[in-house]
C-alpha cells in the first residue's frame, strides 16, 4: 500500500513546481484534448516531446512513470489480442497458418498505448508537482465564475480537500486494524472462503465505524469554529501567476494548434 | 525459552525518502512470569518494540527469540498464527477493533480463529469477560453501543479469551478514569500471580510502574537505556533522574517533604511506611 507512485505529490524544487496550479490544471486539460485528436505519429511526436521536456523541467524520473504503467500491461496485452481478432483492414502483416494479422490492428494498438502513456505522463506531472491542497484551490478558483449560477464551487473544493486530507489517515488506520485483528488470529492470506469473508468484515466494520465517528467529530470541530460554507472568507495562500505561467500556456496552445492543423 | 532481542534494528520504509530508523541495535532479555513495564517518551520505539513480540513486525536486522521461536529477516517465518496464540498483543485504543453484532461474539472471534471448539471458545470468552468485570447482561449487547471504558474491557477480554502465555499491552489504561485504570492494573497483577502469565505493559504512568511492575525497561530514541528491577530503578542509582518523565506521586511527596526539611528516608516505598515516618517527624517537633 506504500508504493502508490501514481498521483502522489513529490516535494521537489523545480520551475514546474512553482507554477500557478490554475494554469497547470488548464494546461493539462488542453494537452488531454490535444492527445485525443487523431493527429498521427507527427502529432504524437510533438506532444510527446513537449511532455518529455516538461517532465525533465519538473525533475521527475521517467522510470517512475514507466513503473506506474506496469498495472496497464495486462490491459494492453488484452487489447492487442482483441484488436488482432477484430480489425481486418490495412495490409496483411503476418500470416499465421491462414490466420491473418492486419497492419491496422497493430497500429491501432500502438496508438492507444501511446495515448495512454502520454495521458499518464501529463497527469503525473500535474499531481507530482502540485500539492493536493493547491490543486483544490485551483479548482475552486476556476469554478468560481459559476458561483453566480448557484454552483457550489467552495463546497466542492472543501469536500475534495477533506477527502484528500484523510487518505493517509485512513491508510494508517487500516494498517492498525489489520495488525490488531492479526493479533486475534485473522489471516488475510490463508483460510477457507468463509474465514476470508470474516477477515474482511473484521477490517471493514471497524474502518467504517471510525470513519463515521471521525466525520462527525470533524463536523463538530468545524461548526465549533463557526464554519459556514457560504460565508465570505479570505485566504492565507494567494494564487499568483507570473511570466512563466503565460509562457507555458502559450506553448501548450501552440501544441494544440499544431495538432489540430495536422489532423485537418 | 526466554524472550530476547539480539542486535535488533527496525527501519520503517527502508530505501525511500520516508525512511525512519525506529529501533537501533536492541539487546534485551525479558524475564518470564514477571510484569515488565516499558517506558519512554513518545516516538522512542516502544510500540515498534512490542509489535516484534508476536511477529507483526520482523526485525530488519538481528534476531528475536520468543518462547521456542526465532524470528529474523533472513528466514521464512512460517506459522505465525501459533505464535500469536501464545503471545497476545493488545493495541493502543483497542476499542477500534470491535466489529461483531454482540459482545460475546466479538470476544469469541479470537478463540474461534485459533481453532478452538465453539463450546470451549464460549466458555473462555465468558471467563474473560468476568475477569474484566463485565457480567452476563452485556453478552448480547452490541459492542458499539457501550461506553469507551467498557469497549476497552471488551477488547482486552478478546485477547484474554485466547489464553496466551505472554500478554503484551500497549498503554492499556490511556484515557481511562483513575478507578478504571486501577482495576485494570490489578487484573494484570492477578493474571501474573495466579495464572503465571508473562506480562509486558507499555505505559506513561510512573505510578503504575512503581505499584504494579517487577521490572522496567526505559527506551529513548530507539534504544534501550536501562533495564532494571523496579525497586532498583527508583531507589538505587541515578538512572531514574536521567529520563525526563514525572516521578511517581509518592516519590514526589517524599522529595518535597525532604526539601522542606523533613528528615525522611528517600527510599520509602510503602505508603503506610511513609505515613508513619511523617507522623514520627511531626511528633518530634
Amino acid at each position: 500500500m506504500n508504493n502508490i507512485a501514481l498521483g502522489r505529490y513529490l516535494p521537489l524544487d523545480s520551475i514546474v513546481h512553482k507554477m500557478d496550479p490554475r494554469y497547470k490544471l488548464v494546461a493539462m486539460l488542453v494537452l488531454m484534448i490535444a492527445i485525443f485528436f487523431p493527429s498521427g505519429y507527427i502529432g504524437y511526436a510533438i506532444i510527446g516531446s513537449f511532455v518529455l521536456f516538461s517532465l525533465l523541467l519538473a525533475k521527475l524520473n521517467i522510470k517512475m512513470i514507466l513503473r506506474a504503467m506496469k498495472p496497464m500491461l495486462f490491459m494492453l496485452v488484452f487489447l492487442t489480442f482483441v484488436n488482432t481478432l477484430v480489425l481486418r483492414t490495412g495490409y496483411v502483416l503476418i500470416d499465421l497458418f491462414g490466420f491473418k494479422v492486419y497492419s491496422d490492428a497493430i497500429f491501432q494498438t500502438l496508438y492507444i498505448t501511446i495515448r495512454l502513456l502520454l495521458m499518464i505522463m501529463v497527469t503525473t506531472i500535474l499531481t507530482a508537482s502540485t500539492k493536493p491542497l493547491d490543486l483544490t484551490l485551483a479548482i475552486e478558483d476556476l469554478f468560481s465564475p459559476l458561483k453566480r449560477f448557484g454552483f457550489p464551487a467552495h463546497e466542492i473544493a472543501m469536500m475534495i480537500s477533506i477527502a484528500l486530507r484523510f487518505i493517509p489517515t485512513l491508510i494508517d488506520e487500516t494498517n492498525r486494524i489489520m495488525k490488531a485483528q492479526a493479533s486475534r488470529g485473522v489471516d488475510l492470506k490463508e483460510g477457507t472462503f468463509k474465514e476470508k469473508i470474516m477477515a474482511i468484515l473484521s477490517l471493514i466494520v471497524p474502518l467504517f465505524v471510525s470513519s463515521f465517528q471521525r466525520a462527525e467529530e470533524l463536523a463538530d470541530a468545524m461548526e465549533a469554529r463557526g464554519y459556514i460554507p457560504s460565508a465570505k472568507r479570505t485566504r492565507y495562500k494567494q494564487l499568483k501567476h507570473t511570466m512563466k505561467d503565460w509562457v507555458m500556456m502559450f506553448c501548450v496552445i501552440c501544441v494544440l494548434g499544431s495538432v489540430i492543423w495536422i489532423s485537418l | 525459552m526466554p524472550i530476547a532481542f539480539e542486535k535488533v534494528n527496525y527501519i520503517y520504509a527502508p530505501k525511500t525518502p520516508f525512511q525512519y530508523e525506529a529501533l537501533k541495535c536492541i539487546d534485551l532479555a525479558i524475564e518470564l512470569n514477571k510484569i515488565t513495564a516499558i517506558i519512554g517518551p513518545t516516538g522512542s520505539g516502544k510500540s515498534t518494540l512490542v509489535q516484534h513480540l508476536n511477529a507483526l513486525l520482523v526485525p530488519t536486522d538481528g534476531t528475536v527469540y520468543i518462547l521456542d521461536r526465532e524470528l529474523s529477516s533472513n528466514q521464512k517465518n512460517k506459522d505465525l498464527k501459533s505464535l500469536r496464540q501464545r503471545v497476545g498483543l493488545v493495541f493502543q485504543f483497542p476499542e477500534y477493533q470491535l466489529f461483531e453484532e454482540t459482545i460475546l461474539k466479538d470476544v469469541m472471534f479470537g478463540p474461534l480463529n485459533f481453532k478452538m471448539s465453539e463450546e470451549d471458545a464460549r466458555q473462555k470468552s465468558m471467563t474473560a469477560l468476568t475477569m474484566v468485570g463485565l457480567d452476563e447482561s452485556f453478552y448480547e449487547r452490541s459492542p458499539l453501543d457501550i461506553s469507551g471504558g467498557q469497549k476497552r474491557r471488551v477488547a482486552i477480554a478478546g485477547i484474554l479469551a485466547i489464553n496466551p502465555d505472554v500478554l503484551v499491552l500497549d498503554e492499556p489504561t490511556a484515557g481511562l478514569d483513575p478507578q478504571g485504570a486501577k482495576s485494570m492494573m490489578e487484573l494484570f497483577v492477578e493474571l501474573n500471580r495466579k495464572y503465571k502469565k508473562t506480562i509486558l505493559i507499555v505505559t506513561h504512568d510512573m505510578d503504575h510502574v512503581l505499584n504494579y511492575c517487577d521490572n522496567v525497561v526505559v527506551m529513548k530514541k530507539g534504544e534501550v537505556i536501562t533495564h532494571q528491577q523496579v525497586n532498583d530503578f527508583f531507589f538505587k542509582g541515578e538512572s531514574v533522574k536521567e529520563i525526563e518523565m514525572a516521578l511517581p506521586q509518592r516519590l514526589r511527596v517524599v522529595e518535597a517533604l525532604r526539601e522542606k526539611g523533613f528528615k525522611l528516608d528517600s527510599k520509602i516505598s510503602d505508603i503506610k511506611e511513609l505515613a508513619n515516618a511523617i507522623k514520627k517527624e511531626i511528633s518530634h517537633e
